[in-house]
């Protein structure tokens, strides 16, 4: 082995396709991305080279700001939706007495497996302010409480934000049910022995022991929330006017409605840095040490 | 020595006779040859008279609208004109995006631009600027183009800085409210000539539990033509005017006409969840006499003739009052602008491909003229009409002659950042929980500086 990790040129040939690559398909287009948030640039002409005045534009721009609230609101709720249930579906599967195990831990998966378009169409059906199954139900048990579910700058945001941990509640679940289930039984027994609940047993044994898997999934939840773009883009283009609108969507507005790819790629530049600010904060406070069984 | 004469006089006698055939030889192939000039020169004449057709067979990448019967239909139409005017050019049809350009700016950035494409005001001005687009004037004279417009419709030809860059087709059009009659005499309700009547007939209609307006608001430019109807109460020029920077948005006509609709809106003008219904659902809801009002462009007047029959019209947008419906009855909503077939700079053969653009545009043209009973067109048609207008065309197109001006539409705005803040804006009116100033503050940071 140290014969072999003391031939560099070795390392480098079989390091370099998978660098290469690393570079070409996400470094470049990064670098390039900061690179081209200081240009004046419709995407097509040359470009001026304008130095941080599409920061200094952004910061003053509201839109930039419902932006970022939206995105963090969306990120917020994915997250508690996607890990807590996630969790709860994950604990009761993961028990040998739940019955039904087999064909729950199918279902919860197939939402995964559909395309977004789907899934947006159908909850389309499902919020429409006329006909919709949800404003129907109200209707059916004698509740007045109609709603205009997507068409209300409040709660629009939250309403695609459900559909998206909706889908992806699965996803989340079927990690942490492989986390569940890496926890080695013999700690469980222990605990039984020991008096504790299965409460206590999975707060103080199982959650701790499987930090690692919660930090997988809550940068996969914060920055696929930060990141979201499909649902909004599918479900109400951004509106109604620009309530739903995500740094994402900003960057797509600037850059393909306006023609303002410099300032696009600023909003795209800010993304960026908010998404590794989070997944650096994320890697510092959970499972700083890695455990072993 | 006499075997040997002989012989030596048969040789000679063989060469003369071969230098002798050569002779003739030579002069039947002169023959040959002349009779190959007078072929060469009748295939001349005939492909003075036929040029394309022993042409070399040239293949061209198009990028157009081909969606439903008023795209699809005029296209095919048109390809198969070109097909007997043009045998050799064969069209590679890529079906236009609903993308706002995207995917044909896209195209450009990469050096992938089709040979034709259809272009309008917006990728006009961002591919003028990045030379992606072919300057069309010194086709327009050789083809005769402008002879073949109608004069006015001349603005769909020549942009504001006077050059022509696409071979138009569409005349200017318009935005319509369209009613359904049987509804409004069920209901008692007169065809309002003022907002105060627009209110009386959203409240009559409401309790009636028939839905006021239909609008399909996910897309946003018919929000636009909303706010903008309301504005040419008043102001003429309508959203145009911001469009040149020529207005301010806190104006009184931008603003009563945001008031305005917010006011019918939280009356309960358009339908629940009006910002997030489609063509198609909010169409269905007009068709099916769930609606009483509907608004689109005049293009609709075919599928409410088809679905409504004579039960459907369309009225004149209800003014402030009496004397102002009748003052600005004829300031109609939308217009035309510079748009049409345009030409990649870069295309092999530029003549060949300008040449096919224009007439393209022509035959399609002529096919919605006369085949899909559309006499809102760009250039004119010497062609009897098949399809007779159905009456609410005649209507308009008695009126054609009295309207006294026009805007443009959402996708006519030259000022992207504009068209893309009021759009945003527009929609959110829509909603009745967006106020006037908000409005006004988010627009006017988009406003252009006059030009």
């Amino acid at each position: 082995m140290n014969k072999f990790l003391g031939n560099k040129t070795a390392i480098l040939l079989f390091i370099l396709p998978a660098l290469l690559l690393y570079t070409v398909m996400v470094f470049y287009p990064i670098v390039q991305t900061f690179f081209r948030s200081m240009y004046e640039w419709d995407g097509l002409s040359e470009g001026t080279f304008i130095w941080f005045d599409n920061y200094t534009r952004l910061f003053q721009d509201s839109l930039f700001f419902t932006s970022l609230k939206n995105g963090l609101i969306f990120a917020v709720i994915i997250t508690v939706t996607q890990i807590g249930i996630g969790s709860i579906l994950a604990f009761a599967v993961a028990d040998a007495k739940f019955k039904g195990r087999k064909i729950l831990r199918i279902s919860f998966f197939i939402p995964v497996v559909l395309s977004i378009t789907v899934v947006c169409q159908l909850w389309l059906s499902i919020y429409n302010g006329e006909y919709g199954l949800i404003n129907k139900i109200f209707e059916a048990i004698g509740l007045e409480y109609k709603q205009d579910w997507l068409t209300s700058s409040k709660s629009a945001i939250i309403a695609i934000a459900f559909v998206n941990a909706w889908q992806y509640m699965g996803y989340h679940f079927a990690l942490l049910l492989a986390g569940v289930k890496s926890v080695p039984e013999q700690y469980m027994e222990a605990a039984r022995i020991d008096g504790a609940t299965k409460l206590q047993a999975i707060l103080k044994i199982n959650i701790p022991m499987m930090a690692e898997t919660y930090k997988f999934c809550l940068v996969f939840a914060i920055t696929g929330g930060l990141n979201a773009f499909a649902n909004m883009y599918i479900m109400t283009s951004g509106g109604p006017g620009t309530s739903t609108y995500t740094l994402t969507y900003l960057m797509y507005r600037s850059a393909f409605r306006v023609g303002e790819f410099g300032y696009g790629s600023a909003a795209a530049a800010i993304l960026v840095i908010e998404c590794l600010i989070a997944t650096l904060i994320i890697n510092r406070l959970i499972a700083r040490e890695r455990i072993s069984y | 020595m006499k075997k040997l004469a002989i012989a030596a006089m048969s040789f000679c006698m063989v060469f003369l006779a071969a230098c002798g055939s050569a002779g003739n030889n030579e002069a039947v192939n002169d023959k040959a040859a002349n009779e190959g000039n007078k072929e060469t020169a009748t295939n001349a004449a005939q492909e003075e008279t036929k040029p394309e057709e022993d042409a070399k067979p040239v293949k061209l990448r198009i990028y157009a609208q081909y969606a439903d019967d008023d795209t699809k239909l005029p296209y095919d139409y048109a390809v198969a004109e070109l097909k007997k005017e043009m045998p050799n050019v064969e069209l590679e049809l890529e079906v236009q995006a609903q993308d706002d350009g995207q995917k044909l700016k896209t195209y450009a950035a990469t050096g992938n631009l089709p040979d034709i494409f259809q272009a309008g005001l917006d990728i006009i001005t961002t591919f003028k600027k990045s030379g992606n687009i072919l300057e069309l004037d010194s086709y327009v004279d050789e083809l005769g183009f402008k002879d073949k417009m109608f004069p006015s419709t001349m603005n769909t030809l020549v942009a504001d800085d006077g050059h022509t860059y696409a071979f138009p087709y569409a005349g200017n059009e318009f935005v319509l409210l369209y009613y359904n009659k049987e509804l409004f005499e069920q209901n008692n309700v007169k065809v309002p000539t003022t907002y105060d009547e627009l209110m009386t007939a959203v409240t009559t209609f409401n309790a009636a539990g028939i839905t006021p307006m239909s609008i399909f608001a996910k897309e946003k430019w018919p929000t636009v033509a909303l706010f903008d109807m309301f504005v040419t109460r008043n102001e003429p020029q309508g959203i145009l005017k911001l469009d040149k920077g020529q207005a301010s948005v806190s104006d009184p006509a931008y603003k009563e006409a945001a008031d305005k609709i917010i006011e019918l809106v939280k009356a309960g003008m358009l339908p629940k969840g009006a910002t997030n219904l489609n063509y198609d659902q909010a169409a269905a809801l007009f068709h099916q006499g769930k609606a009483a009002m509907f608004l689109n462009g005049q293009w609709e007047i075919a599928e409410s003739t088809k679905q409504l029959g004579d039960k459907a019209g369309w009225m004149y947008f209800p003014g402030k009052d009496a004397a102002n419906y009748e003052a600005s009855k004829y300031a109609f909503s939308g217009g035309g602008g510079p748009g049409g077939y345009a030409v990649n700079p870069d295309t092999k053969d530029k003549d060949l491909t300008a040449k096919v653009a224009a007439f393209l545009s022509l035959k399609y043209a002529e096919y919605k003229y006369t085949e899909r009973a559309n006499p809102l067109v760009s250039t004119k048609v010497d062609k009897a009409i098949v399809t007779e207008y159905p009456p609410m065309m005649k209507q308009l197109s008695d009126d054609i002659a009295k309207i006294t001006s026009t805007t443009s539409f959402a996708w006519g705005l030259s000022d992207a950042k504009f068209k893309a803040a009021i759009e945003d804006a527009s929609q959110s009116l829509m909603t009745g929980a967006y106020s006037a100033e908000q409005f006004i503050e988010d627009v006017s940071k988009a406003v252009p500086a006059a030009k």
